[in-house]
């Protein structure tokens, strides 16, 4: 069950936060993307040297603590989109396509001239798009 | 003889450049963007579109007529196909469909399920009273008023206010008799 996605722009200034779950455990979500932060700019920072990240945009699993796992995708703008889930065995190709999707439609958003660049996303329709892909997700269900 | 003239706009649509529909959006919406910061009143922004609309409808006209090959249109129902499947084809990439013809023949509405320029668009609260589009009711404007015919153009329905598609009014007000700028007799 994805507990809550995010998207953070390249100054690490929040863009859109999403929880799909009860709002009491609201701050603490926030509080795991906010770690999950550090560790995307250490992996960014200290890339693995050996290969040549040419469309290494998924992250993969940043962060596991004891009932949340955090995965990650950069974009090569550096933003960064964030997902956590309660699951605890979750497909690698799955995720994949989930961000596909939530960079597919963050790049839609984004177009409309009327959002401004660096600051919060207000399109009524990426939240029900987002909405739509999270609810589609379901391990196992994708080959 | 009389060439041809075509039933739709795709032979000509094929046969011109073209430019990136996701360009031409993005120009289009950062167009807008612009005016609202400049004027800031949404009627007055309305108010340009329709404006600048004009004057390209103006001038568009003749590019139009001499790429497209169309004979003189009979009547006004003519005219209104001929804006809908071959011109907005040749322009916007899009073809619309002519409905509600009022009793006289002397209105009609344009209606497009498909509009290249709102892609992406989703229109903020603030700028409810947005017409978003409204340069394309200039350019029909203009260019009809080119050939010698006026016309008044509203907007009926609009995706952008939740609806389900474009409808533009168009609405015949009076033929003008060609004039001639020199004398005869002179």
């Amino acid at each position: 069950m994805i507990a809550c996605v995010a998207v953070v722009g390249h100054q690490n200034n929040p863009l859109y936060l999403q929880s799909f779950t009860g709002a009491d455990d609201a701050l603490k979500l926030h509080h795991i993307v906010h770690c999950s932060l550090d560790v995307i700019d250490e992996r960014v920072n200290n890339p693995k040297r050996s290969v040549i990240t040419l469309n290494e945009s998924y992250l993969g699993l940043l962060y596991p603590t004891e009932s949340y796992k955090v995965y990650g995708y950069l974009s090569n703008t550096k933003v960064k989109f964030l997902v956590v889930t309660t699951d605890l065995d979750v497909k690698d190709t799955d995720i994949r396509s989930f961000f596909r999707r939530f960079h597919a439609a963050y790049v839609d958003a984004v177009s409309n001239p009327f959002h401004v660049p660096g600051k919060k996303i207000i399109s009524r329709i990426f939240a029900a798009r987002v909405s739509g892909i999270v609810k589609a997700f379901a391990p196992g269900t994708y080959g | 003889m009389a060439p041809l003239v075509p039933k739709t706009g795709d032979a000509i649509f094929a046969s011109i450049d073209r430019v990136n529909a996701e360009l031409f959006t993005l120009t289009y919406g950062a167009m807008v963007r612009q005016l609202l910061t400049d004027l800031e009143e949404v009627d007055v922004v309305n108010k340009q579109l329709d404006q600048m609309g004009y004057n390209i409808g103006a001038r568009l006209i003749d590019e139009f007529l001499a790429k497209s090959n169309v004979s003189r249109c009979v009547d006004f129902k003519e005219t209104a196909d001929v804006i809908a499947k071959v011109g907005l084809k040749m322009f916007l990439g899009v073809t619309a469909s002519v409905s509600n013809w009022d009793p006289e023949g002397s209105s009609f509405s344009l209606v497009l399920d498909d509009n290249p320029l709102v892609d992406f668009v989703e229109l903020p609260d603030t700028f409810q009273g947005l017409h978003y589009c409204n340069i394309l009711s200039g350019v029909i404007r203009g260019a009809l008023e080119m050939v010698s015919m006026k016309t008044e153009i509203t907007w009926i329905r609009d995706m952008l206010h939740g609806d389900d598609a474009y409808e533009l009014r168009v609405k015949l007000l009076k033929q003008i008799p060609e004039e001639y700028p020199y004398k005869d007799d002179e």
